[in-house]
């Protein structure tokens, strides 16, 4: 089933499509990126350079970005679907042989007036070509073992370009994104309760056989699943973001310190401090209320999506949505559990708020698919 | 839901002829059922959806409450403060001490500085070489300004300096050399347990720290230990008194430079704990300072080769209570059983002579006391080689030693590659077998002690060894008055020390030429393996001196008694009393003297 299938009354044209936006969806992403330049203004020293500045110039690059997107049918995008995938994933391929090396891993290339990570332009390819395939793909053929296989592939292909980069983050992000599309689908659940099993089954066999003679990983790979387990172990050595982490959160307590007051701004505590693990300069600064607000910020982005989603009767329009919804969630939620020491430090950004040009322009892109579908939802 | 369009052809036959009877248009019908189908495909599709929608949703939903929990939970521990300050470089600088016995500093750190260059940062490139030659004459200053100049962004000078040296680079007022803060490894008593030791060197190497790792010896053997943050630079203690190892370096230097050896080892073992009191060998070397590992040549050349451990030697004589011991164990004779010592003892195209011609016949202890060859062998001959074999191995002559020390396991014993008769009959003298000086030491211990298997170790231990029984108490007892009667009245008698009851055996072995080309004539490797105090052993004590040769005499002597006994007995002397040992008084022997009631 597809949009030109339904018989659409109306469809809004010309600049009359702005009054159909998800405005909601529009001011909470305002609101998370106005957070993060204030936290990037406030880990500078209290000062618009060397981070602030060019976040807001991409914010507003990105939002013209995204508006000019929805303004576009969707039916376009959904016709450019293969072709986003297909130039995402030559640009991966390319990174390899031309990207330049950044703290030991090679994920850009550089445009010139900024650094390209073809792995975040992926990640809406992906969820793109997913959406089309499943739109195309009749439902009682989705769990046909055949059928699945394509969309497997599509999943695994780029997940292992992004792997030998390494960038185990996006990786993670990729194959969880895919297969929560898959799932939205109506793929067969037996699918991926196997892949589930075979994970778990993985882990326990690696923590099985360690110290054995058959030991499935090596000394120093498990030392890390050690400090993440117990960081405290090593709190010079890799579980030193982890731990820094949790002080500088704790100290936050309920109220924070207040605004520039935090630990990590004016000393040198954490390196990263403006990317990955700028939530802790948040959650020190304004404390649990403050920590708490932006996850539900975040939470009430992926809800409105969701709610799009479900009035969208276009199956291309409701995956692509769902599955940006999804990605956008996994972002926010794997970098809120990494710096809290729920998860493995695996390198993922705080979406919108981290200091970062790929990562912002790309979700907003993301945004104009999903304000694309909402206006030109059939209605 | 009822998805009964779904299966309900597009056109029923029935339906179509009642539509031509009524003259409708089938193809409308079926456009209708198409309409129909497509809408509960869509439906279904959708309650499908739906369901997942729920499934995804109690996953958003409990991802988002356990973040918001660990939030609080978080938020209401107790703040910390921040320990340290990050310098982007998780190299950790720390390494325990290393300490004997009594807490003494064998090794500890020293904060120090690595200088390095950033040319780039430099006004004066060549000035700033000329005046580092001027304070490292050992540098390049040509070399050194090609550096500065060229395209490098960061080079390291020097990788520590002394307090001096950093004042008087800081004075050339060069920007671009700065001090990177470090620890180094100091061995505050020089070349004392040198080998024990081993030395440490730099691992990662970074500019606000570095990493400093074991090479040899303890250090490397416990490397990830003392390198470990959880035990917050805990010192590790060894089992080694520092002044008994130092008188015992001294007096072995001593010895060894008296009587012309080229080399020398020494060990003084606790028969109970299995504690190493102290291990020596020379030549030694300066730990701060550790000589370059030989390139060419033989490496037990080199002063970095410990003797004690590595080095396998025929030990000769030594080996004989061993023979007698286990024949004893076995019930084969008894201290005084006369044991036949006619030679030279034939045994294929093997002759087996002894020293002196000692008559038809001695009794088992004067075998021992005289040290005959041909005795021996005609008990390892009763004793055979399958228990001679289990019997060393029990005392572990057999696998290298499990001391604490990374080149223990180069230490392995050289077998007989088939434990024939004669190997045998030769290893009872010990002969054929070649086993380190602690080897030796532990064996001796091990029958000693009371009969029961101690196996050497570094570290400080809190209580005796219960090993598995090797021979009865009354067997060790009996090899013990042996031992004591070779001092009283044998081959070892410049070993008595009064007060101390010395008891021991020695053993001159030929050394072997090199490629398997028979023995030597005139070099030997002399040993005195001893107990002290023989009726109540506390301590085992083996020298061994490589080539040495006496030259008082008309004729040079090498044989152990005139070379490896006086050495071990000035040993005893000056570390008995810092092993707490205090002199006994020994009872006058009243042989000769008639108690009479008679008169």
């Amino acid at each position: 089933m597809s949009y030109l299938e339904y018989n659409a009354r109306y469809v809004p044209v010309g600049f009359r499509k702005l009054l159909y936006l998800n405005w909601p969806v529009i001011i909470l992403l305002t609101a998370v990126s106005g957070a993060g330049f204030l936290m990037l203004y406030s880990v500078a020293g209290g000062s618009a350079t060397p981070w602030m500045e060019p976040q807001i110039k991409r914010f507003g690059l990105g939002m013209a970005l995204m508006l000019t997107i929805a303004m576009v049918p969707i039916w376009f995008w959904r016709n450019m679907a293969a072709l986003a995938y297909i130039v995402s994933f030559l640009l991966l391929i390319a990174v390899e042989f031309f990207g330049s090396t950044g703290m030991g891993a090679q994920r850009w290339i550089d445009l010139g007036f900024m650094r390209l990570q073809p792995s975040e332009l992926m990640k809406v390819g992906m969820v793109m070509l997913l959406a089309a395939y499943y739109d195309w793909l009749p439902l009682k053929k989705a769990s046909h073992p055949f059928w699945v296989l394509i969309p497997l592939f599509i999943i695994v292909l780029p997940t292992l370009l992004v792997l030998s980069q390494p960038d185990l983050g996006t990786a993670i992000l990729l194959v969880a994104g895919g297969g929560a599309v898959m799932f939205m689908a109506g793929v067969h659940w037996a699918y991926f309760a196997t892949v589930i099993a075979a994970v778990i089954g993985t882990v326990v066999a690696v923590f099985e056989s360690r110290g054995t003679a058959w030991q499935l990983l090596q000394d120093y790979q498990y030392r890390r699943i050690d400090t993440f387990l117990d960081p405290s172990n090593d709190p010079l050595g890799a579980g030193y973001h982890i731990t820094q982490a949790k002080i500088a959160l704790g100290s936050g307590g309920w109220t924070g310190r207040g605004f520039m007051q935090g630990t990590q701004s004016r000393l040198n505590f954490l390196p990263e401090k403006h990317t990955d693990f700028i939530f802790t300069t948040l959650a020190e600064e304004f404390g649990f209320i403050g920590a708490f607000a932006l996850l539900s910020l975040y939470a009430l982005i992926v809800l409105f999506c969701v709610i799009s989603a479900i009035n969208n009767k276009d199956r291309f329009a409701s995956l692509l949505t769902l599955g940006v919804a999804m990605t956008f969630f996994l972002y926010f939620a794997v970098n809120m559990s990494m710096v809290m020491g729920l998860a493995p430090v695996v390198g993922v950004p705080l979406p919108l708020v981290s200091y970062g040009g790929s990562a912002m322009l790309v979700l907003l892109i993301a945004f104009g698919l999903v304000q694309s579908a909402h206006v030109h939802r059939p209605r | 839901m009822n998805y009964a369009a779904l299966r309900r052809p597009l056109r029923p036959l029935a339906r179509i002829l009642r539509a031509r009877d009524t003259g409708e248009d089938p193809e409308e019908i079926a456009r209708e059922n198409l309409r129909l189908r497509h809408e509960q495909i869509a439906l279904k599709a959708r309650a499908r959806a739906e369901s997942r929608l729920l499934v995804m949703g109690l996953a958003f939903l409990c991802a988002f409450c356990v973040i918001g929990l660990r939030m609080g939970v978080i938020a209401q521990t107790d703040p910390e403060e921040p320990r340290a300050a990050a310098t982007g470089n998780p190299i950790i600088g720390q390494r325990a001490d290393i300490v004997d016995r009594n807490g003494r500093i064998l090794a500890t750190n020293l904060d120090t500085h690595a200088l390095y260059a950033q040319p780039r940062e430099m006004i004066d490139p060549a000035h700033a070489a000329t005046e580092l030659v001027r304070i490292f004459p050992e540098l390049d200053e040509e070399r050194l300004l090609r550096d500065f100049t060229g395209e490098r962004r960061f080079l390291w000078i020097r990788r520590q300096i002394s307090p001096e040296q950093l004042q008087a680079v800081h004075d050339i007022g060069e920007p671009g050399l700065l001090f990177g803060p470090r620890e180094m490894r100091l061995y505050p008593n020089g070349p004392i347990a040198a080998h024990i030791l081993g030395g440490a060197s730099y691992g990662r190497e970074g500019v606000d720290s570095a990493e400093v790792i074991g090479t040899a010896g303890v250090e490397r053997f416990f490397d990830a230990y003392l390198r470990d943050p959880a035990r917050e630079g805990e010192p590790l203690a060894l089992s080694i008194d520092m002044t008994v190892q130092a008188a015992m370096e001294e007096v072995l230097g001593g010895g060894m430079t008296l009587l012309n050896a080229k080399g020398a080892a020494a060990v003084i073992l606790d028969v109970h704990t299995g504690e190493i009191m102290a291990m020596a060998s020379l030549p030694d070397f300066d730990p701060n300072n550790r000589p370059p590992v030989l390139t060419e040549g033989d490496q037990s050349d080199s002063p970095l080769f410990n003797r004690a451990l590595q080095g396998v030697y025929e030990l000769g004589s030594v080996f004989k209570i061993f023979a007698v011991g286990q024949a004893v164990e076995l019930g084969l004779l008894n201290a005084n059983t006369m044991i036949d010592t006619r030679g030279p003892l034939t045994w294929g195209r093997f002759r087996i002579r002894d020293f002196h011609d000692y008559g038809a016949q001695l009794s088992a202890t004067d075998v021992i006391v005289k040290s005959s060859n041909i005795g021996t062998a005609r008990i390892a001959l009763q004793i055979g080689a399958e228990r001679q074999r289990d019997f060393l191995g029990r005392l572990g002559f057999l696998e290298p030693t499990q001391v604490e020390m990374i080149e223990a396991p180069t230490g392995a014993p050289l077998l007989p590659r088939q434990w024939s008769e004669i190997s045998t009959m030769t290893i009872s003298y010990g002969h054929g077998l070649s086993a380190s000086p602690l080897h030796l030491a532990a064996g001796y211990a091990s029958l000693l002690n009371g009969g029961t298997r101690i196996v050497p170790t570094l570290l400080r231990q809190d209580g005796p060894q219960q090993g598995e029984r090797v021979v009865r108490e009354d067997v060790s007892a009996v090899a013990r008055d042996m031992l004591r009667a070779v001092v009283t009245r044998g081959t070892a008698s410049f070993a008595e020390v009064p007060g101390y009851e010395v008891g021991g055996k020695t053993g001159t072995a030929d050394k072997p030429r090199p490629n398997g080309g028979g023995y030597y004539d005139d070099k030997v490797v002399a040993t005195f393996a001893g107990v002290f105090p023989a009726n109540d052993p506390q301590y085992v004590i083996i020298v061994t001196l490589d080539e040495p040769v006496e030259t008082s005499g008309a004729q040079p002597r090498r044989t152990a008694g005139w070379t490896a006994v006086p050495v071990a007995a000035e040993m005893i002397r000056r570390t008995a009393p810092l092993l707490g040992l205090r002199p006994q008084v020994e009872l006058a022997t009243l042989d000769g003297v008639v108690v009479s009631a008679e008169n």
